[in-house]
Order: C-alpha cells, then sequence, then structure tokens
C-alpha cells in the first residue's frame, strides 16, 4: 500500500518541468471531464481494453494505473490525446476516447484494485 | 490424415474426468461453454465469470493442465525466458471464479441439441458456446512433412514441449552447421513470430556458435515487421542469415526428415536443423461444427458470432474476423467484446460498443524490442482498423530498450487478465 500511496507522487514528479495537464487541474479540458458523472458499468467494460497491458501488480516497463488519483489519470489521457505525452500504445488508445469515457475509466481505475 | 491436437494426446486426455467445481451458481442459470483455454477462451470465461457474479453457469473445455503460452515463446529459445515462466494453471479460474474447468478434448458440437461432446464420451448443454480452438496445420503443406515427422523436424508454433525440442536441437547443432525455417503462407498466427524466432536463434548462435548459418524459405514476398527485422539483422548478426523469398524458389518447398534436407524448387540443401511452420487453418473443433468458410470460420464483428449459428461465438486464430492479425493480445480483446454482449444476451447487463485492440512486440536482440499495434472497430462487414502504428527504423538504443521492457510488463497482464 505504501508503494501505491507513493507512485502519484513519484509519477507526477517524473513529470515536473513539462507543461502536462497531469499536473494542472486548470487545464479547461481536464476540468470539463473531471466535472462529468463517470458511468460505472461503461468504465468496468472500457478498462478491460487497458488490462491487457496494466496488470493490478505490474512488472516490467508497464507502469501501474491501479489506484492513481482520478485527476492524474485524466489528465494523462488528455495529454496523450493531444500528443503532449508521447507513445505509440497510448497516443492510439487515448484518441479514440471521448471525455465521457476517460471520465469513466479513470473512475474505474481511482478505485480498482 | 489430420494433424491436431487431438491426435497427439487425445488417448492421454481421454481418460481424465469432468471436474466438480466449488460452484454457488444457481440452479437455472444460463449456460455457458468455453472451448479452448488460450488467450481467447480463458479470458472469454473469466470475465464473463467475474462479470456475472454466479448469474451464469461457465464451463471451460481444456485439454492441458499447464498451459504454456505460444507468445513469448521464442524469448525461451534465445535465452531469455525460462519455460517454467511460460506455463499457466487452471487453478485460479476454478477456484477463485467458480468455472467449471474441464479437462478434456471437445471432440464434436450438436448445434440442434445444443451440446459439445467430449472424447471421454460426456455431452455437455450448454445456452451459449465459445470455441477458441487456435491452430491446426494443413495436411501436405509442407511436402515430405507430417506429425509424426515433428519430433525431426519442429514446428515449435504451440508452445511447450515443441519449443523445448527446437531449443535443444539448436543447442547440439555441429559448429558451422545449419539452421532452416520453411515460414508458412499467409494468413497464420503471430504474423511476425516467425521472423521473431529467427532473431532469438541467432542471438543463440551467436554465443555458442558463431560460425553457423540460417536460411529462411519463405512463400510470402513481404513480412511482418520486415524494414525493423531486416535492419537489426544486418546490425546484430552480420552475415548470419539469408532468406530466399518467392523469387527464388522460396514457395516451393519439400523436405525430406529421414536425410535433413530441404528441397528448394529443385535445389537439395543438407540442414542441421529444420522447422518446419506449415500453413494453417482454424482448429478442428469449428470445422467438426460446420462453422468454417474454407480454413477459418467467419464472424459477425459486432459480438464475435458465427456467421453461421448465432448462439456460438468464435474468437482469436480461428476466426475469419477481418483486419487484425491472429495474436495472443487480439484474441484477449476479441474475448471481451464476446463477453460483454454474450451476458448482455442471457442476462439483463448492458451491452456496449465492440472496440478492438492489438499490439504484437517481438525482440531482435538483447534489449532490442520493436512494436506493431492498431485499433479497430466492428463494422457491418467485418472488424476494421481504424488507425495504427508501428516502430521506426533506426530508434535509438533507449527507446528499443524500454520497448522491450514494455513487452515484459504486457506478458504479466495479459496472462493474469486470462488466469486471474
Amino acid at each position: 500500500m505504501i508503494q501505491r500511496a507513493l507512485f502519484p507522487a513519484s509519477a507526477a514528479l517524473a513529470l515536473a518541468g513539462a507543461a502536462h495537464a497531469a499536473n494542472d487541474l486548470t487545464h479547461p479540458e481536464v476540468a470539463q471531464i473531471m466535472a462529468i458523472e463517470a458511468d460505472s458499468d461503461y468504465g468496468a467494460y472500457l478498462a478491460s481494453e487497458c488490462t491487457a497491458c496494466h496488470a493490478p501488480n505490474p512488472e516490467g516497463g508497464i507502469p501501474q494505473i491501479h489506484m492513481l488519483p482520478e485527476s492524474y489519470i485524466v489528465g494523462a489521457l488528455v495529454d496523450y490525446r493531444i500528443g503532449e505525452r508521447e507513445h505509440q500504445v497510448m497516443e492510439q488508445i487515448a484518441k479514440r476516447l471521448g471525455e465521457e469515457e476517460i471520465a469513466a475509466l479513470a473512475k474505474y481505475f481511482s478505485e480498482a484494485e | 490424415m489430420h494433424f491436431n491436437r487431438r491426435s497427439v494426446l487425445g488417448g492421454i486426455a481421454a481418460s481424465s474426468a469432468a471436474l466438480a467445481a466449488p460452484t454457488v451458481m444457481a440452479q437455472g442459470a444460463p449456460r455457458v461453454v468455453v472451448v479452448g483455454g488460450g488467450a481467447g477462451g480463458a479470458t472469454a470465461a473469466r470475465y464473463i465469470a467475474k462479470d456475472s457474479a454466479g448469474a451464469v453457469n461457465v464451463t471451460l473445455i481444456e485439454p492441458t493442465r499447464t498451459y504454456y503460452t505460444c507468445f513469448f515463446s521464442n524469448l525461451y529459445i534465445g535465452g531469455f525466458r525460462e519455460m517454467e515462466s511460460l506455463g499457466h494453471d487452471y487453478g485460479a479460474l476454478a477456484a477463485e471464479y467458480g468455472i467449471n474447468v474441464v479437462h478434456d478434448w471437445a471432440v464434436g458440437v450438436d448445434r440442434d441439441a445444443k451440446t459439445v461432446e467430449l472424447a471421454s464420451g460426456a455431452s455437455v448443454p450448454y445456452d451459449r458456446l465459445i470455441l477458441s480452438p487456435g491452430i491446426d496445420f494443413k495436411d501436405g503443406a509442407v511436402p515430405g512433412w507430417d506429425v509424426t515427422a515433428q519430433n525431426v523436424m519442429p514446428h515449435a508454433y504451440k508452445g511447450g514441449s515443441q519449443t523445448e525440442l527446437l531449443k535443444a536441437q539448436i543447442l547440439a547443432m555441429p559448429e558451422g552447421g545449419t539452421f532452416a525455417m520453411v515460414a508458412p503462407p499467409n494468413p497464420y498466427r503471430c504474423p511476425p513470430g516467425p521472423y521473431e524466432r529467427v532473431s532469438m536463434v541467432a542471438h543463440a548462435l551467436t554465443e555458442v556458435n558463431p560460425t553457423a548459418k540460417i536460411l529462411i524459405v519463405d512463400p510470402k514476398a513481404n513480412f511482418s515487421k520486415q524494414a525493423l527485422f531486416e535492419e537489426g539483422w544486418q546490425r546484430h548478426y552480420g552475415g548470419m542469415i539469408e532468406r530466399i523469398g518467392p523469387d527464388f524458389g522460396g514457395e516451393n518447398v519439400s523436405v525430406n526428415p529421414a536425410e535433413m534436407t530441404v528441397d528448394i524448387d529443385g535445389q537439395v540443401e543438407s540442414v542441421d536443423v529444420c522447422n518446419v511452420i506449415p500453413a494453417q487453418r482454424a482448429g478442428r473443433i469449428v470445422h467438426e461444427a460446420g462453422l468454417t468458410d474454407g480454413d477459418w470460420a467467419p464472424v459477425n464483428a459486432a459480438d464475435m458470432s458465427s456467421k453461421s449459428d448465432p448462439e456460438i461465438h468464435i474468437l482469436g486464430d480461428a476466426a475469419a474476423q477481418g483486419d487484425m492479425p491472429k495474436s495472443g493480445y487480439a484474441a484477449n480483446s476479441q474475448a471481451k467484446v464476446c463477453a460483454n454482449a454474450v451476458l448482455g444476451a442471457l442476462t439483463d447487463s448492458r451491452v456496449f460498443p465492440a472496440r478492438f485492440s492489438n499490439t504484437c512486440w517481438s525482440l531482435i536482440a538483447p534489449e532490442d524490442g520493436v512494436k506493431v499495434g492498431a485499433s479497430y472497430e466492428a463494422t457491418e462487414e467485418k472488424i476494421a482498423s481504424s488507425g495504427g502504428f508501428i516502430s521506426e527504423t533506426g530508434e535509438d538504443d533507449a527507446t528499443r530498450a524500454q520497448t522491450y521492457q514494455e513487452s515484459v510488463g504486457w506478458y504479466a497482464a495479459i496472462t493474469a487478465d486470462m488466469f486471474g
């Protein structure tokens, strides 16, 4: 649990210096998505696309996303969607997510063990 | 005769009995039967059991007690994984998800009675049937080769003992000897797989037998990630690897296991190891069930249901679905769409639009990983690609190392997603 609690902070530190939406809740798109009421059934369904790569207890080079703060997940997905954060797989995944889908996913993973 | 898993292991598997799972199923709950416990079947069984929370009775029929993944088996050949790390059992699916795991062969489907017949003689009724049997090899695809020769010329294209045999043969090659691969025609399981294998064989030989040669005999003019592989082979393995494509007779090949020769368009080559990966078709059960058109089983993209029977779904390598490659990742992705649709049909749960994705990682050399992938959507006609990506030639070492580390993370995640 300590590791999990620490991870978001260290992940945020790694991003410090770049103008990432993940650190910036005043980013209009992030705030807009955070205001959406998340559809938990839809979130669970969408999350099954993520869990092909993101394990609850990850190994290797794919980071943990379970139990991350909702705002961090929203910010990261927005960044991938607009290309501010680069990763071939994640950009491909994120660019077909709408705002309701990002909200549902962020809610799901913030609570998923 | 047909070469298939049944003919190899059927006698052993037939003696197994149906297991009674520690189940909490309601009497009269709808019954889902899943045939095949790989990336498609295990995932579908787990998701239906998990998401229905006991409202659906799930039976998984899989002959092997330990499933060795075909994906990552090349890394075993290259010395990057132990075989044990590729083996997975079904204990959690039975104990934690209440799935009735039956170690037996499904040998027939009675679509009128809606039952699956097992090699043991038992008959298992279903309300919905999910078939995910993977591949079989086509009879006569490589003249001179059949199942009786697979211990001399291994295919190693289903994980487990064949992979171990091929590696042992590679390590026993004489100094300066020749490893030959007869590559398959399209479509086949894991498009980059043969070429990742060549990379891993080259890596292993570079360490123990650096004057050895690798000969690929290939009926295809082009292959997956070709520029990436060819760049990597040049960079890491110098002149070790030669490929003979169709322009030079690569589609006119026969083998002679007794003589350890390969006949390439009339030119006979003596080789020390010969890895024959024959042309492929859907696993036997979908043919037995009358669901195929040619070699594969056509499906509707929205829910992976058979175009011949709306109460049967077909996942993974066996399905003719459109644009997705035949990969473990694709089967896992299709299984989740199928599970959602099947649950919606049998219970009052919500059904969401199909969405699919795939990424295939390949390792060329230590810390030199590459990937290709795409997103897909369901159209009336097929699963259609909606955009993709591929690693670039000339990428820096850090990117390649990161890509390899991602593949390690993916393996851990997808096997957890399959087996719990």
